[in-house]
């Protein structure tokens, strides 16, 4: 088999190629910085607009009272969750093929909390009293309703949001130490010398290390499978067809997990590109999450169909017209689209020559995020189209531009953190992947011996 | 008499190794085998069989977190439910169980988590200066062994240093 | 201190209402609405938009399912009149339906407010906090009859809403609404609690008929009932009684008889457990005559 990493690479030069991603960016990272901006600013003319104008700019109405802010807010959430199952679930496993693509995957999980986070704002209507659902002390004696599913929401986004930064910054300390030593006087070495908190890679400070990074990956993992439960929970808490469904919490978090997992082949794509890290981003360590996104995708499949055949079965007549109307109603070509996109497109996966193909491969994980943003949206709409009270149904209400505006403006606000981050910060672990080939030549050595033992 | 550091740097960790079980078993007067530091660019957990068990005691910081936490936060919510004009909600009662379990779990997790790193700071004793023996090696491929002894044991403990092989011992500047 | 007051005051805080919590006293504010009195003219609505201050939002945005009719007429039509084949008039069977918000006992919109600003009153109601509302609409997706309305545009300031004419009219009880804020029916609270303090001041309790409701006044058919539901011999306290509907259950007694009830009361949505207010008495049907 194919190895996840060559044995035989020299530390120093690990460290010359991430620091090497550091480098003066080339043109075209300036144009795709100044494109994400673009789409930035087309999101906050639209949010400008529909501060001014009240939120019948984004043309919702009386069933119809949540949008696309919701589904895609939810969408960034599942894009968050796959930094955690790489970072911390394969941690605990000893997977040590996580290493070299862990960072950008935990920074892809910061960036799209940040993103998830602005769309609970932008959906408020009195965006300007927002701070009405936070727990602060005040004189009148107001406290926010902590029954909400939304405030566990907040509360849930908040520590979720900081632990992965902390679980990030932590685990980047001895890489901000290594840019320390390696970066010539200016800004940045001012920065890292700052941020790696005069680290020096003594016995004592590995040892604390090794015990908070393991801690913190112990916390991260049932936190995040609390965060999408919760916001399972906005939806099955409620008594409306089609979201009081008691298998919505784990179905959403193995749509988190899928997403995020495509999301991350998307972007090793890219990475492995740009910065030329096929050294360290091998086909093999492609090859397994893959594998891994193919299980998820069919656990995915899986609970879609048992919500199906729970609604089917289960004689309850709105949300039984609620499933008819998503498959053949206004919402049907979306509907059967996510289907198309989540459950018949990754089957390619099965096959061991797409399982290495990039161009297929990164098709492939486009697809399926479309599909998985799809999911989002008819888990939302079709249910305020088609609600219990009949008299109240309306199939034809359609998202306006400032919606759409602002959904597309946030992939520029995501693209636009992702690509700082990439030049700032290592989107390597260099002192891990420096462990992996340290430990991957020590079990070579050994087994070398033991097998001129033998002879 | 005082002391003095010295850092040598070695090309890989058995060269290291072998020199720090020399200087355990060596007993050179003056110098105390707890002064000595081990600077890696990766974590070698093998150092603890020589080096001996160090403690680590960022796992208490982290429990202590997470109760504290935890326990916060089911009060501060109930205390709160109960303060707020205790106004009725949908037919539930004032203080709720599951939602405040449900926020006390999230509580649980942010306490600990931030006490972890609290612990890991003060544990690890960062943010620190850097001392005056440090080699940027460290942090590409080379292993360090920092020890700080007597002058009078220096001259021994650099033979063993060099013994194994040492590419370069660095002095602290003469006093 | 906060923590001492919930250990002491604890078995207090630990209620279900209305099923195992003592029932309101002394108001119960409930209606009644006879189907079959009800002639769908609309004058009920339109007394609720001149009440309340509701924004007339034009043609256009009403269309686009963005009206604010806190008391809306619904039609419906009999299936086997309804339709063309079935008879010469097709709009024969139309039935109506005033709906408006049921302030339920149990209201679903109120546990999922992030900010609390929907609540359950002593005397019954579901209030709504137009200062604390942040606009998540989070009520009204969980609403079961979606009769929550938001202010999509601030309407105050549209146009036309309430032309330079009309701006004496508005009722200066009543709040004029800005944008992003949810609301909905009241039950014309600002009338109830004129007619509470003036009982108070003068030692009693509301009695029957002292005070209505803007829709109950102006209904020509008198097919609105309101009152206390806690004082017996009120009208409406009589017809849910005679009617055997009971506010703290959510399946009646006398629906489980066999073949059923011959009674024409019911509650909307009864079985999702919200415990409405708001009881309808069936309308006699032709076909069933």
């Amino acid at each position: 088999m194919e190895k996840d990493i060559r044995e035989d690479i020299a530390w120093a030069q690990i460290n010359k190629d991430v620091l090497g991603s550091l480098e003066a960016p080339r043109p075209l990272y300036w144009v795709i910085l100044l494109a994400a901006i673009a789409m930035i600013g087309v999101a906050v003319g639209c949010e400008i607009y529909q501060y001014q104008v009240g939120i019948g700019a984004a043309n919702m109405n009386n069933p119809h009272a949540w949008g696309l802010y919701i589904s895609t807010f939810i969408f960034w959430i599942g894009m968050s969750h796959s930094g955690t199952l790489l970072s911390a679930i394969l941690h605990l496993m000893h997977a040590d093929w996580r290493k070299p693509i862990y960072r950008f995957a935990e920074a892809m999980t910061t960036f799209s909390l940040m993103t998830a986070g602005l769309f609970v704002m932008i959906h408020l209507g009195r965006l300007w009293q927002f701070y009405y659902s936070l727990p602060y002390p005040d004189e009148r004696g107001l406290w926010p309703n902590f029954q909400s599913p939304l405030l566990w929401d907040a509360m849930a986004i908040f520590t979720y949001l900081s632990s992965s930064i902390i679980f990030l910054y932590v685990g980047m300390i001895p890489d901000l130490a290594i840019c320390r030593d390696s970066m010539h006087p200016g800004w940045r070495k001012k920065l890292y010398s700052l941020l790696s908190l005069g680290w020096e890679g003594t016995d004592r400070q590995w040892r604390n290390f090794r015990v908070t990074y393991l801690m913190i990956a112990c916390f991260l993992i049932p936190l995040a499978v609390s965060v999408h439960s919760i916001v399972a929970a906005d939806f099955a808490m409620s008594q409306q067809p089609g979201w009081h469904v008691t298998s919505f919490p784990p179905y959403f978090v193995a749509g988190a997990l899928y997403s995020g997992c495509s999301g991350i082949i998307t972007l090793f794509i890219i990475l492995r590109y740009v910065f030329k890290f096929e050294e360290y981003m091998t086909l093999s360590i492609l090859k397994k999450i893959v594998r891994l996104t193919f299980a998820i995708a069919m656990v995915w499949t899986y609970l879609n169909a048992v919500e199906f055949a729970s609604v089917w079965y289960s004689h309850d007549q709105p949300s039984k017209d609620v499933l008819i109307q998503k498959a053949s109603g206004t919402y049907a070509p979306f509907w059967w689209g996510m289907i198309f996109c989540g459950s018949i497109v990754p089957l390619t996966l099965a096959f061991k020559r797409a399982q290495t193909n990039i161009p297929v491969l990164f098709a492939v994980s486009l697809l399926v995020n479309l599909g998985m943003w799809l999911e989002r949206w008819m888990i939302v709409a079709p249910t305020f189209s088609h609600g219990i009270y009949p008299w109240t149904w309306d199939h034809d209400q359609w998202p306006s531009f400032v919606q759409w505006g602002i959904v597309f403006g946030s992939f520029g606000w995501f693209v636009l953190l992702f690509m700082v981050f990439c030049k700032v910060f290592p989107s390597v672990s260099m002192y891990e992947v420096k462990e992996m080939v340290y430990h991957r030549s020590l079990h070579l050595k050994k087994s070398g011996a033991a097998g001129r033992g033998a002879h | 008499m005082g002391q003095r550091h010295i850092l040598a740097l070695f090309n890989n960790f058995e060269n290291a190794e072998a020199a720090i079980y020399e200087l355990r078993a060596a007993d050179i007067k003056g110098f105390n085998f707890d002064d000595l530091t081990l600077k890696s660019p990766i974590e070698h957990h093998e150092v603890e069989d020589i080096l001996g068990q160090r403690s680590a005691k960022v796992h208490w910081f982290t429990l202590v977190g997470a109760l504290l936490g935890g326990l916060l936060g089911f009060f501060l919510i109930s205390g709160a439910q109960a303060n707020f004009y205790a106004q009725m909600k949908g037919g539930k009662p004032i203080v709720p169980l599951p939602p405040n379990f449900m926020l006390a779990y999230e509580m649980f997790i942010l306490g600990g988590v931030c006490l972890s790193v609290l612990g890991f700071l003060i544990c690890a004793g960062l943010p620190a200066k850097r001392s005056s023996l440090y080699s940027a090696k460290v942090s590409e491929d080379q292993i360090g062994v920092l020890v700080k002894a007597d002058e009078s044991a220096m001259a021994k403990i650099k033979g063993v240093l060099l013994n194994h092989e040492a590419l370069e011992i660095q002095e602290e500047a003469g006093k | 201190m906060s923590v001492n007051n919930l250990l002491e005051n604890w078995s207090q805080f630990r209620h279900f209402h209305p099923v195992d919590d003592k029932p309101h006293d002394p108001y119960k504010w409930a209606m009644s609405i006879d189907l079959d009195a009800c002639s769908g003219c609309n004058a009920c609505s339109v007394a609720c938009y001149a009440e309340n201050n509701l924004p007339v939002v034009g043609k256009e945005k009403y269309a686009h399912g963005q009206a604010m009719h806190w008391m809306r007429i619904e039609h419906y039509w009999d299936e086997d009149i309804g339709t063309k084949e079935g008879s010469d008039f097709p709009d024969q069977g139309a039935q109506f339906l005033p709906m408006m918000c049921q302030q339920c006992e149990a209201a679903p919109c109120e546990t999922v407010c992030p900010v609390g600003a929907t609540n359950h009153t002593a005397d019954g109601l579901n209030s709504q906090v137009y200062n604390r509302c942040i606009g998540s609409r989070y009520c009204s997706a969980n609403c079961p009859y979606k009769v929550r309305y938001f202010n999509w545009y601030d309407y105050p300031s549209t146009e036309n809403v309430w032309p330079e004419t009309m701006t004496q009219q508005l009722n200066p009880d009543v709040t004029v609404r800005g944008k992003g804020v949810m609301e909905k029916c009241t039950f014309c609270v600002q009338r109830l609690n004129v007619a509470k303090n003036d009982a108070r001041n003068e030692g009693r309790t509301v009695h029957d008929g002292e005070v209505q409701t803007a829709c109950q006044q102006a209904c020509p058919t008198s097919a609105i009932s309101f009152g206390n539901l806690v004082d017996p011999a009120s009208r409406v306290a009589r017809q849910w009684a005679q009617q055997q509907v009971e506010l703290d259950k959510d399946k009646q007694t006398k629906d489980a008889e066999p073949g059923g009830s011959n009674l024409r009361g019911y509650r909307i949505l009864e079985e999702l457990r919200p415990y409405p207010s708001v009881m309808y008495l069936e309308r006699v049907r032709e076909s069933a005559v």
